[in-house]
């Protein structure tokens, strides 16, 4: 079995507890229009060029014949569009500026490659699997999670659980630590800013608040300026789960304004012209005490 | 560690909150200031008194010309105190003098003391008097006799042709890189020396009785020099008003006065007492590297006493502390231009060694180790070069306030890891007691703690030109001289293995010419160089009746180091995998590129650096060529025995030689161009080249076997201040730093990065490939971000919040 990996990155410290290894699988059913990880929403692999590495060698354009590497106002442009034999462009760029944005892995190569940090896991670190959504690939995912926890180590997911439940039944009994989003609670809201209604997300959810696993749930909602974070959502949110599970652990992350500068290597649009800045410690400290007094007890801010 | 009832932990939490309330007093804040703005000037006050002595004493044995003119310095050398010292003594009157040394070199300053104010580093102020005095009197005298002198007429031409490949060291200067027995000084101080080489003296004849007298002339000259300090402060606390500050300069008089004449019975005498054995070996040699070692340990008995009897507190220990670490501060070694490229920046090395394994294997940690820590963080100065040593036992507390400390950005304290030293330096033959209580000197050379002349610096292997012979048929690819024999060349291997075993042959070339130079400079350190003072603190010297240089010590090695074995895995694994295995590269082509510093072949160059995996990595194969040739290395050196007896062995660490060694070195396959520096540090990868993160580089590191390092290895690692903002990071970097010592590594140390970093990242992204920050997500690579997003990142840093 194979599946569509964008990245693994290594020493990740931010996805979870000690020191972990991230495996970014590629494709996602939402469209949010403040995406972090813009290149991980295609699940169909591409070729990408990196501006900043490229030598001007020329070694592309000779290549290229269909046109897919053409300098537009003098500099040079990669066009996906075009029907280029892109692995044999790839292979001949000296300089590395073309690259696949992911690879197929096998579930195998996958496990080897993510407990080559195991080392580092002893001390409370292990791996998550983020995205993209990598319950778009649960079979897959599952496949991975089975190795990793042969070697008893630690995984941890990162989704929006906008996938079929079968999916979240296949792999939470594999994970140790699960953390789920729920961006809106409004549903036309929800429509208008990821493209897709928030239904199958808030089944799931509640199906996961009531499983066995409860304890190790984090839901999480990210803060986005003028989107998520009016004082409405995150107390119809925070009712709302905490009226599932009163223990429920509730987190919301200060939005991120650096992922702006990854739009234009996919060609997309992001959803301002200008990034707002990060919220300040007391504006997440209100956002927390909003989602407190609507019943949940357990609220962290990240 | 925590324990089931928690007992330590909340020990360790009491200590923690004790400790963040200790200050750096006013006293500390002017010394600091008035230390800084002082002037640095070359002296040649010493160089006066010993050519004086030894004309009056010619007849007389080396070693007592040698014991008579430090006797000499230390009665007559202009000294000087500050009112507001807790420690007093250096070893001239002014600080940071650079100090001019007849005996080891005079010919090097001859040549250079008009240009030591304007050299482009480590600059010296000079007087015009000076200068002439030196011409007309000292020099005259010292021609073709000095050190330096001497070694030029016998074998300056066999150093000289295999210099492009092997930086033979300590030719103008005597061999430091040593830790005396600290202990044994504290038991017995030079009274209970003198005495011990008068006894011995009565029994001994010929050399043995010379070698004892020498000891009873400088123990003598010590006292007196210590007696000198204590009057010199006795006469200013005479003017002094007021009362408190009058009765701390009696105590600091007092102290000196006491530590002339029996052993140290306060923590206060006890540092002073440290301070005067180094600034003494210091006037005897002119060397390198005189290491305290672990100082939490042989001054622990004296803290304890004196907090039991009420007579000192955490504070009051802090403060004395911290006036030792100013005193470490005020002694640099002057060395001639060239060595100043290779040792840039005064590294003297008063290296201490916090925590660790006692004798018995158990940890030992002391709340002195945390006030060494806490020194460090106030005065945030170069010395003294703090090391932490950590094993698998090591408290979090201990680990946490290091990490502390390393986020304030000094690039100190730097870790030392017991699970890789102590079986290492074992295997080389040392016993398990003493290499449990190894300390480190200099920089990071390994040692055992007084019993040993391990003579750690003897000298620099470049691997790398190495390959270059082996690549261009024994020809220099700068200059196209022939410098070995032709054992073939890129254009005639037919397969990676034949290059390899060129290679080889190379190596083992070298390595025995190498062991030949050593030998000879042994030799005439023995000859010209005895130091009694010194013998008298190195176990078994006394004993013996045998200075330290000429075998007496308990331990005697060579310590040879390798450099680089980073470009050298980069290099091989491009021609291993480009020329020989893909074929996409003619050997004849590469080697005309390499010829031509790639000039008119940027895209081969591209493809070296882009398309072949790099060490560093976490790739096996290309790690494993760096294994296997620093293995080889290593085997071929361990078939030679040195003049003393002892074993060579290796290590893998720079100082800043990676600069002068990479200009030396032509391109290379790794698609380094000509003269660009070598890879820094000693078993860090390629600054830039390593970009899968710092768990790879671990991993990576780890595969050169412990035993590669006994002499010391060096691994440096950048990270942004953002990991140490919270508590969260600090206690993910205990536990990467855990996993450190399970990988047996066996050093590490961190920069932590600033805004100017970023900055030089911005205008210079090739170097700075493996910068990372932390993005939306995920962690990018900082110099692929857009130019507007490095420039608020940029901003963010200088407030030390991304």
């Amino acid at each position: 079995m194979t599946g569509t990996v964008f990245d693994i990155r290594r020493f990740s410290t931010h996805d979870g507890e000690g020191i972990r290894t991230t495996v970014f699988m590629k494709g996602c059913p939402l469209r949010c229009v403040w995406c972090h990880n813009p290149e991980g929403i295609d699940t169909r692999s591409r070729p990408l060029f990196f501006q900043d590495r490229c030598i001007g060698c020329g070694t592309c354009r000779r290549l290229a014949k269909e046109g897919g590497m053409r300098l537009v106002e003098g500099r040079l442009r990669l066009d996906v569009s075009k029907e280029e034999d892109w692995d044999g462009l790839i292979e001949a760029c000296p300089a590395g500026a073309i690259v696949r944005d992911s690879r197929v892995m096998t579930a195998e190569q996958v496990a080897v490659e993510a407990m080559r940090d195991a080392p580092f896991y002893k001390y409370g670190g292990g791996v998550t699997f983020s995205g993209g959504e990598p319950l778009l690939q649960a079979g897959f995912v599952a496949e991975v999670l089975k190795e990793l926890k042969r070697n008893g180590i630690h995984t941890a997911i990162e989704t929006a659980l906008h996938v079929p439940l079968e999916a979240v039944e296949l792999t939470v009994p594999l994970l140790d630590q699960i953390y789920a989003d729920l961006k809106l609670m409004d549903p036309a809201a929800h429509k208008r800013a990821t493209g897709a209604s928030n239904e199958q997300i808030k089944k799931n959810l509640e199906w996961l608040l009531r499983s066995p696993k409860r304890g190790a749930v984090t839901v999480r909602t990210p803060m986005i300026p003028g989107m998520t974070d009016s004082d409405d959502n995150i107390a119809e949110i925070a009712r709302s789960i905490s009226k599932i599970y009163p223990e429920v652990t509730y987190e919301l992350l200060n939005h991120n304004p650096l992922a702006q500068a990854k739009y234009h290597l996919v060609d997309r649009e992001y959803y301002r012209k200008e990034a707002p800045g990060r919220y300040s410690k007391e504006q997440m400290a209100h956002f927390a005490e909003v989602a407190r007094e609507n019943g949940v007890r357990d609220v962290r801010v990240g | 560690m925590a324990l089931d009832d928690g007992t330590v932990d909340r020990e360790g939490s009491e200590r923690r909150r004790g400790m963040e309330q200790l200050v750096m007093t006013e006293r500390i804040g002017i010394l600091k200031e008035r230390m800084l703005a002082s002037p640095r000037y070359a002296s040649i006050e010493q160089a006066k008194i010993i050519t004086e002595t030894y004309k009056a004493n010619e007849d007389k044995p080396r070693i007592i010309q040698r014991a008579l003119s430090l006797k000499a310095a230390l009665e007559q050398m202009e000294i000087a105190v500050e009112p507001e010292e807790l420690i007093v003594g250096n070893r001239t009157a002014g600080v940071r003098y650079g100090v001019v040394f007849p005996e080891s070199g005079s010919s090097w300053v001859d040549r250079e003391f008009e240009t030591l104010p304007t050299r482009p580093q480590d600059r010296f102020q000079v007087r015009k008097e000076d200068i002439r005095y030196f011409r007309e009197v000292i020099r005259p005298y010292w021609e073709g006799k000095s050190l330096e002198d001497v070694l030029r007429s016998r074998y300056g031409k066999e150093i000289d042709q295999i210099a492009k490949v092997v930086k033979i060291n300590q030719k103008d200067h005597a061999q430091g890189h040593i830790c005396p027995n600290c202990r044994e000084w504290l038991a017995k101080g030079p009274a209970g020396l003198e005495k011990e080489a008068r006894e011995r003296m009565q029994a001994a004849s010929g050399e043995k009785r010379a070698f004892y007298e020498s000891i009873v002339l400088v123990m003598e000259g010590a006292r007196a020099f210590m007696c000198r300090y204590s009057r010199r402060m006795a006469e200013l606390a005479a003017e002094e008003k007021e009362e408190t500050r009058r009765r701390e300069m009696e105590t600091v008089a007092a102290n000196c006065k006491n530590i002339a004449e029996r052993p140290p019975q306060t923590f206060h005498e006890a540092v002073q007492s440290i301070w005067f054995l180094f600034v003494i070996l210091h006037m005897e040699s002119n060397a390198s590297s005189f290491s305290p070692g672990r100082m939490d340990r042989s001054l622990q008995d004296f803290y304890q006493a004196d907090v039991a009897a009420g007579r000192l507190d955490a504070q009051g220990a802090l403060e004395i502390l911290e006036c030792l670490w100013l005193k470490f501060n005020q002694i640099v070694y002057m060395r001639n231009a060239g060595s100043a490229k290779f040792f840039a920046g005064f590294p003297i090395g008063f290296n201490i060694a916090v925590g660790g394994q006692d004798e018995a294997g158990n940890d030992f940690v002391d709340e002195l180790s945390f006030l060494f820590l806490k020194a460090q963080e106030h005065l945030g100065l170069p010395q003294p070069n703090l090391s932490v040593r950590i094993h698998e036992n090591t408290g979090d507390d201990l680990l946490k306030a290091a990490i502390r400390v390393v986020a304030k950005g000094s690039g100190m304290p730097q870790f030392f890891n017991d699970k890789a030293v102590i079986p290492s330096m074992i295997g080389l033959g040392i016993d398990e007691k003493d290499a449990r209580d190894y300390a480190i000197v200099g920089c990071v050379e390994l040692t055992t703690q007084g019993d040993n002349l391990g003579w750690s610096d003897a000298a620099m292997f470049n691997l790398n030109k190495v390959l270059e012979l082996t690549m261009n048929g024994g020809r220099c690819l700068l200059t196209g001289e022939k410098l070995a024999p032709d054992y073939g060349s890129l254009e005639t291997y037919q397969s990676f293995e034949e290059l390899e075993a060129a290679f080889a042959r190379h190596l083992t070339d070298y390595i025995k010419k190498m062991v030949q130079a050593c030998e000879e400079v042994e030799k005439v350190h023995i000859e010209l160089l005895p130091t009694p003072f010194l013998s008298a603190v190195i176990d078994d010297c006394m004993e013996k009746g045998v200075d330290v240089t000429a075998g007496g010590a308990h331990y005697a090695l060579s310590g040879i180091q390798m450099i680089q074995v980073a470009n050298l895995a980069d290099s091989l694994a491009a021609i291993k995998q480009l020329v020989f295995e893909e074929e996409k590269v003619d050997g004849a082509r590469l080697l005309k590129a390499l010829r031509q510093d790639f000039k008119g072949e940027e895209i081969l160059r591209a493809r070296l650096l882009n398309k072949v995996p790099k060490y560093g990595n976490d790739v096996d194969w290309v790690d494993g060529l760096g294994a296997k040739w620093a293995g080889y290395f290593r085997e071929q050196l361990a078939g030679y025995v040195n003049h003393r007896g002892g074993r060579y062995h290796t290590g893998m660490y720079t100082v800043s030689a990676h600069v002068p060694m990479g200009e030396n070195v032509g391109a290379s396959p790794d698609g380094r161009h000509a003269g660009q520096p070598l890879a820094d540090g000693g078993m860090s990868p390629v600054y830039g080249r390593d970009i899968t993160g710092p768990t790879a580089v671990l991993r990576s590191v780890a595969k050169l076997d412990k035993s590669l390092t006994t002499n010391g290895g060096l691994l440096n690692m950048k990270f942004l201040p953002e990991f140490f903002s919270t508590e969260e990071g600090i206690d993910k970097f205990a536990r990467f730093l855990r996993t450190f010592v399970d990988l047996e590594i066996p050093h590490i140390q961190f920069n932590v990065v600033r805004r100017e970093d970023l900055l030089a990242a911005k205008a210079d992204p090739e170097r700075y490939r493996s910068l990372t920050v932390r993005v939306a997500g995920y962690t990018a690579y900082f110099t692929e971000l857009a130019g507007e997003l490095q420039d608020e990142i940029i901003a963010r840093t200088s407030y030390g919040d991304i």
